[in-house]
């Protein structure tokens, strides 16, 4: 840094060398391909349009809203703030910035940014007019804009905005495209797969002045377009069907994925599509549906490798959530302020943090999903085990039935020990962990479970004299996999390991003579747990849902009411018990667990049967004898095949509002680093979206569903312009504003501001319905135009700003699959349900990332379903689709890359499942009726939907001869490529000349 | 215009011309980063002149114990048995073992090499033979200690995945050489990444950018190889046909793209040949594949290496190996013995070979693993575990070789337990930094604009590690 002899004042202007790392881009607006209109000199210069981006890009790393990183308390993003240094004459600014003085000069020479020389004469005009700020565009709320009037006004406004613009330009709209090339296009765009020759000529002979907007309509009602747009929107929300990192196991969350396409299909409002998503567990009375819906932010990942700290990736899972809430309905980079106050836009480090605090209060937990199918058959099958059980009740209906059952009970009566059950008076369950009572006795263990945990349990009034405590593990449908344990990632879902129990009076242990466990698992034993070694101990029975308990005998009868038990719980994953209860017993001699449940050893511990029993007595006592004695082994091995029959139920993650008496704390992170909490944080949206308040203002969400239900308010300013703005950009490739998850400052100003205001106006006044957006805009003369372009308007517009053609987009990943078994005839229309492992090259599967992959091809039609329901696996996403620019899953992507590489062509060429479906296409053709032009016509509309050119007929029959030819002189050859059947020679010539086909430019691009 | 212009990308690119490399001549204002397939594969120049041009970065994945490989700690060997005073460990949290775990001692005899005198352990005699060539850090430290997370931190910066990786970040800054294979290559010897495509992502950089994974079993590259019956003759004339068909499309719509996918299948041609010349080992001579200890058939590290070598003589700008394997929970004699069999030999045969022919200065070797081992025992009667080392991410030791390393010298030096850096202590994003120097970079400049701001490799972070440069 240079040594300044100006005075303190200017040397607090000097920028870090850190600043706006080398290689900045100029700002976007003078990046631009296009001309914009004319500046006149004598214009001031707006500051929105032509002052902010410079400031933004050259000078706000140091003088902008970070506190932490301002420079001379100079910040040049507030009138406030930089007031000082603009005065009109002799202002500072210009001075320092037109300075040629190494140590006067702004920015300073060590940061490497500099200003161009058009730069400094605009912020000089700017500030020579008056140095006028203006709020940024998308933080004010838009207003209507008025429809430009036109000579010839156009019916749909979307047209009238884009030709006035274009008009600006001397431009106008290009004509439209031909039939063929719409009908293609619509469907693309709006089902995602291509229409058949019979779907073309439907609507290529309808003349009637609403073909098209039949057309459309009959779209927008087709379930198809759930499944495309479905699509879309997953990639947002980072959905797939693996927990990523090192192990990447199987998830189930299938049936989120499946709620996006009815929501799709069923046109919900776009504000309850929000709503629900990111809080349809806190709507009262949620319904399952609801629920479901919250795993949208239930997408994030889970590392489950050994060793990890679960509360560590936790918090990463809650900054992605953060960062995707933000790019999604706010289009602000907010996960930049995740470190630091943001650099650029106005949230502040502790800002960051209050958004956090919204989204950081829920539990998440695994939901079973109803389906009236699995239902209705699992009912059939329980049905017939109530009737194989109703059996002990005929047992009993005899004499010899009641003397069997009274024999048992005898025996068993022998064995059974009188136990107390016991309300722990005072229960911590260490930093994370809330320890509850319930009216059984039981203890229920709420919060987040962590590597280690300690149990610390105050007994008081016990019993003279007690001999042995119990720990029960119970079961509990709110405990993963039921439970005992708070397992939930790495080790088997609802598993435990007691490691060490100990029994303290006066903080000194008490000794244990002995200890015993129900269920043998190995060397997870109850006397583990007293081994003083941390990762042994005992760990139940080790199958979830299924409870056990562990009794330890003490040295000596306790002589002391009160005791403290403490239960650490301690492993290379997190594994504390969820749900437990813990008896005492004063019984002489060893005492040992047993399987007995303890209502039943309740019972028989009685010291005198009653005559008349309590009710339920007798229930509890004959199901556990029919549960146990040999006489009805039969029987039991009978229910239990039926039982493994019983189909399982789905299940997928959801979101669920932590109670009111046990939230979780937010605090802000120094540097945004896990291990660096600071002070405590209280939920709320960063002011700058929220100004200006008046005092009858709603006060700031403080919830998850306020939050949900602000970012759909007329409040905030930027949902609706995001959400019209992907979708403009999801058909025609580029967004009105370019940057699609950044309206902030650094992002790109918008091409057409008034459409963009209107559109998003308009949405939300027509119900926030996205049909009726993608109607509005697919029937627009703008969408509807050719998108041929000439050298001239290339050069004039390369990138289409202004819209004066149609775009002309590769499709995505899943379409080009899906394009092809459509043309073959073998995509399956199959909807919804678990994934499917379409066939994929064997080095992909064989060479897994973590091992061997776990990739069973599907057969029959779940071969060919639609890409969308292709089990996506983050460490190893399917070959085709990653080749093709699709997802991994592992973080949101608001922008598919659109690469055109080798490997593509690779693909096209050689996969699998292309030369499949050339093979299918060949049968197809074959079976045409006509010469080999005709054929040629027909493969080419399966193909590419269009009529081929009298060329290109020629070009490809000639193909086809030639290869059909060569076919001929080598039948064997021929029969590898057509594959199985007769006529193998002319079918190999076709599936020659269909891959052809299928590797055209055209075939994997919408024109 | 269009045809010149595709003729002239077709000799001189090797690669695609896109709509704005196309507009780039017709509108100066054109902006590369708008551009779907602009040129962005062509040579560029990077800031400075570096002195590699290539990275072969043998990735020891899993962490090897640099406490029986190259840190020798006779001190470990007096306090076996004890734990470790509180006051070293300071709050570090261990994947399995507890803070208070005793000591181990080295578990291999150690002796000094080459006039260096490099102290290296009994099980790396190969690297022995080499030690005047590398340059050893032994005090290389992570913020991560867990595999995936620590494994992404060190291929892209950043322990989450998202971020372009190293391999991305040099393709993008200096483009690719070659007009056959691909410029960023990943092999691993097959026991499974942590991680997985998160450490050869691009990130955000344009998805052309990604490692091309090269595989053990079937094609190298998936679907390099033409189905059965497509022959060569049917595989040209298809080509032929495409290409005539596109450019029929071109003349009727305009759109140069379609210009950039016929330049794609033209690579795709050539790719199908250049793939199976290359990975064809039996052209090496026996001195050659005995210097390795490599067989032309069977996929290990040493054939690994060796294609290596191979891919840079061709042109190939990155190449990563992973060697999975080193997770010396238990056992970490028998573990560290084993992968130093399967990959001592080879890594010292590569730099030895490169040296012969003369490939060496332009060509940086990187070795080493995404953290070290603790000095700590680990033990585990619930997992079967004994006499092993957990995850140490406060000091361990790599080595690079060549690409204006300097050779010869041992840097870095902790302390007598081998806990903590006491000297010369280098980040994982001092190594990133280093590495994109010798390639001619400056790590603060190498950036990409994405959500609202400049990202580089080294996030806010790394400093050229300046005493390892020749």
């Amino acid at each position: 840094m240079p040594r300044l002899y100006l005075s303190p004042r200017y040397t607090l202007l000097i920028c870090a060398a850190l600043a706006c790392a080398a290689l900045p881009g100029l700002p976007r607006d003078a990046r631009d391909g296009i001309p914009t209109p004319a500046t006149n000199k004598a214009d001031a210069p707006d500051f929105n349009r032509d002052v902010r981006p410079i400031l933004a890009a050259r000078c706000f790393k140091c003088h902008g809203p970070d506190e932490g990183a301002r420079k001379g308390k100079l910040r040049l993003d507030t009138r406030d703030g930089a007031g000082h240094v603009l005065g009109k004459a002799n202002s500072e600014l210009v001075l320092r910035i037109s300075s040629t003085e190494p140590g006067t000069v702004m920015p300073p020479p060590a940061t490497k940014v500099t200003l161009t020389a058009k730069e400094k004469e605009t912020l000089a005009a700017w500030v020579a007019s008056g140095a006028k700020y203006d709020a940024h565009w998308s933080f004010v709320a838009p207003k209507r804009p008025e429809i430009p009037k036109l000579k010839a006004q156009p019916a749909n406004p979307i047209d009238a905005f884009v030709t006035a613009r274009l008009q600006k330009e001397a431009l106008s709209l290009s004509s439209e495209a031909d039939k063929y090339t719409l009908v293609r296009r619509v469907y693309l765009d709006l089902i995602g797969v291509p229409p058949t020759p019979e779907e073309v000529d439907a609507f290529v002979k309808d003349k009637g002045a609403d073909a098209y907007e039949k057309l459309v309509d009959k779209l927008l009602a087709s379930p198809q377009y759930g499944e495309r747009w479905a699509r879309k929107w997953l990639d947002l929300a980072r959905y797939a069907d693996t927990n990523g990192y090192e192990k990447d196991r199987r998830r189930s969350v299938w049936p989120y994925r499946d709620w996006v396409i009815n929501a799709l299909n069923a046109n919900m409002p776009y504000d309850q599509f929000t709503i629900e998503q990111l809080a349809g567990d806190m709507l009262p009375n949620a319904t399952v549906a609801q629920k479901v819906a919250t795993g949208f932010h239930r997408n994030t990942m889970l590392n489950e490798e050994g060793g990890i700290d679960p509360l560590e990736f936790r918090y990463h899972a809650v900054t992605d959530r953060t960062a995707v809430t933000g790019t999604v309905w706010l289009g602000l980079t907010v996960g930049c302020a995740q470190c630091h106050t943001h650099k650029f836009d106005p949230i502040s480090h502790t800002e960051y943090f209050r958004l956090f605090a919204l989204l950081n209060n829920a539990a998440e937990p695994d939901l079973t999903v109803p389906s009236p199918e699995l239902e209705k058959r699992r009912a059939g099958i329980e049905a017939q085990i109530v009737k194989l059980e109703a059996a002990v009740g005929d047992r009993l209906r005899d004499k010899k039935g009641i003397e069997s059952l009274a024999a048992w009970v005898a025996t068993e009566r022998k064995k059974a020990v009188k136990w107390a059950s016991l309300k722990p008076t005072n229960m911590d369950g260490g930093p994370a962990t809330k320890l509850a009572i319930r009216p059984d006795g039981s203890v229920f263990a709420s919060g987040d479970a962590q590597k280690r945990d300690l149990y610390t349990l105050t007994l008081s009034d016990l019993p003279a004299g007690v001999t042995a405590v119990r720990v029960e593990a119970l079961v509990d449908p709110a405990l993963p996999a039921g439970g005992p344990g708070r397992a939930y990632y790495e080790g088997p879902k609802g598993d435990f390991l007691l490691s060490e129990f100990a029994l303290k009076v006066d903080g000194k242990p008490v000794a244990v003579a002995s200890a015993s466990e129900a269920h043998p698992r190995g060397n997870l034993t109850a006397k583990a747990a007293l081994d003083g070694h941390p990762h042994t101990g005992w760990g139940g029975s080790g199958q979830p849902g299924k409870a056990s308990n562990a009794v330890f005998n003490l040295a000596k009868p306790l002589t002391t009411k009160t005791a403290t038990l403490e239960l650490l719980f301690e492993r290379h994953y997190a594994a504390s018990l969820g749900c437990f209860r813990v008896c005492v017993t004063t019984a002489e001699g060893e005492v040992k667990a047993h399987a007995i449940p303890a209502e039943v050893e309740e019972v028989l511990a009685r010291d005198a049967m009653p005559l008349v029993p309590n009710p339920g007595e007798p229930e509890v006592l004959a199901r556990y004898w029919f549960a146990t004695a040999p006489e009805f082994k039969a029987q039991r091995d009978e229910i239990a095949k039926l039982r493994a029959q019983l189909p399982a139920m789905s299940e997928t993650l959801v979101m669920q509002e932590r109670p009111a008496d046990n939230p979780r704390p937010t605090f802000r992170h120094h540097r945004g680093e896990f291990l660096q909490p600071k002070e405590e944080v209280k939920p709320s949206v960063p002011a700058i979206l929220t100004q200006p308040r008046g005092a009858d203002a709603p006060r700031s969400p403080s919830n998850r569903l306020e939050f949900a239900k602000w970012l759909v308010s007329a409040e905030n300013p930027l949902t609706a312009r995001v959400t019209v703005n992907r979708h403009w950009h999801a058909l025609f490739g580029r967004g009105l504003v370019r940057t699609l998850d950044d309206f902030g400052y650094q992002g790109e100003l918008p091409s057409h501001p008034e459409l963009l205001d209107w559109l998003a106006l308009e949405f939300v006044e027509r119900g926030w319905s996205v049909k009726k957006l993608h109607k509005l805009i697919v029937t627009s003369a703008t969408y509807k135009q050719s998108s041929r372009v000439t050298p001239e308007l290339l050069a004039r517009d390369p990138e289409n700003k202004l819209l004066a053609r149609g775009p002309r987009m590769r499709l995505e990943a899943e379409q080009i699959r899906d394009s092809a078994l459509k043309a073959a005839g073998l995509l399956s229309p199959k909807m919804y349900g678990p994934s499917v492992f379409p066939p994929q090259p064997p080095g992909v599967t064989t060479e897994g990332t973590y091992g061997k992959l776990d990739w069973q091809v599907s057969t029959g039609e779940d071969r060919y379903r639609r890409g969308l329901y292709t089990f996506a696996k983050r460490t190893a996403p399917y070959a085709m689709f990653g080749t093709f620019d699709g997802p991994s899953g592992e973080a949101c992507t608001a922008k598919r890359e659109v690469s055109n590489t080798a490997l593509q062509a690779l693909t096209m060429l050689n996969d699998a499942v292309l030369l499949e479906v050339a093979q299918a296409l060949a049968k197809r053709t074959a079976a045409h009726d006509g010469k080999t032009a005709d054929r040629v016509a027909f493969l080419f509309r399966l193909c590419l939907v269009r009529q081929a050119a009298a060329d290109e007929l020629a070009s490809v029959s000639k193909f086809y001869d030639a290869q059909r030819e060569r076919f001929a002189r080598d039948p064997e050859r021929a029969a590898k490529v057509a594959g199985a059947g007769d006529g193998a020679v002319e079918r190999a010539a076709w599936a020659a000349t269909a891959r052809a086909i299928l590797n055209l430019d055209e075939f994997v691009t919408r024109e | 215009m269009l045809d010149v212009t595709r003729r002239h990308f077709f000799r001189d690119c090797g690669y695609g011309v896109g709509k704005a490399a196309l507009a780039s001549l017709l509108c100066a204002n054109a902006r590369a980063a708008e551009a779907p397939q602009a040129n962005l594969l062509a040579p560029k120049k990077p800031h400075f002149a570096g002195k590699a041009k290539a990275v072969i970065h043998l990735f020891m994945t899993g962490a090897p114990s640099q406490l029986d490989l190259f840190d020798y700690k006779p001190e470990l060997a007096k306090l076996e048995g004890k734990p470790l005073p509180p006051e070293v460990i300071k709050g570090q949290r261990y994947a399995f073992i507890r803070p208070e775990a005793a000591v181990l001692g080295p578990r291999f005899k150690f002796a000094k090499h080459g006039k260096s005198g490099a102290e290296l352990s009994e099980v790396l005699p190969h690297l022995a033979t080499i030690a005047d060539d590398v340059c050893i850090l032994k005090a290389v430290h992570t913020d991560q200690f867990n595999h995936a997370p620590a494994q992404i931190f060190f291929n892209t910066g950043f322990s989450q995945p998202g971020r372009p990786s190293m391999g991305s970040w040099i393709v993008y800054g200096l483009g690719c050489e070659t007009k056959e294979l691909p410029a960023f290559v990943v092999m691993s010897t097959g026991g499974g990444i942590s991680g997985g495509a998160a450490n050869w992502s691009s990130g955000f950089l344009p998805t052309i950018y990604t490692g091309t994974r090269f595989r053990n079993q079937g094609d190298p590259i998936l679907n390099v190889s033409s189905p059965g019956g497509i022959d060569a003759e049917l595989q040209k004339d298809t080509l032929d046909l495409i290409a005539d068909l596109n450019r029929k499309r071109l003349t009727a719509v305009g759109d140069p793209e379609i210009a950039t996918r016929t330049a794609a299948y033209e690579m795709a041609g050539r790719l199908q040949t250049a793939a199976p010349e290359l990975t064809d080992l039996k052209k090496e001579d026996k001195e050659t594949l005995a210097l390795y200890g490599a067989d032309p058939d069977k996929p290990n590290f040493a054939r690994s290496c060796l294609l290596a070598r191979r891919m840079v003589e061709r042109g190939v700008r990155f190449v990563t190996i992973y060697h999975e394997g080193w997770d010396a929970h238990s056992d970490v004699t028998g573990n560290s013995r084993n992968n130093c069999k399967a990959t001592d030999q080879a890594s010292a045969a590569l730099v030895r070979d490169l040296k012969r022919k003369g490939m060496l200065d332009s060509t940086l070797v990187v070795w080493g693993g995404e953290f070290g081992r603790t000095p700590m025992v680990e033990t585990n009667p619930v997992l079967g575990r004994s006499l092993g080392r957990d995850h140490h991410p406060q000091a361990y030791a790599i080595w690079m070789a060549g690409g204006g390393i300097k050779p010869g010298i041992t840097l870095g030096k902790t302390d007598e337990l081998g806990f903590h850096p006491v000297e010369g202590a280098v980040h994982v994003h001092d190594v990133q930094a280093t590495i994109l120097n010798q390639l001619g970079f400056d790590h603060e400049k190498l950036t990409f604009k994405h959500a609202g701001r400049d990202f580089r490799l080294t996030d806010v972070f790394g400093k050229v590690i300046k005493p390892a440069l020749a």
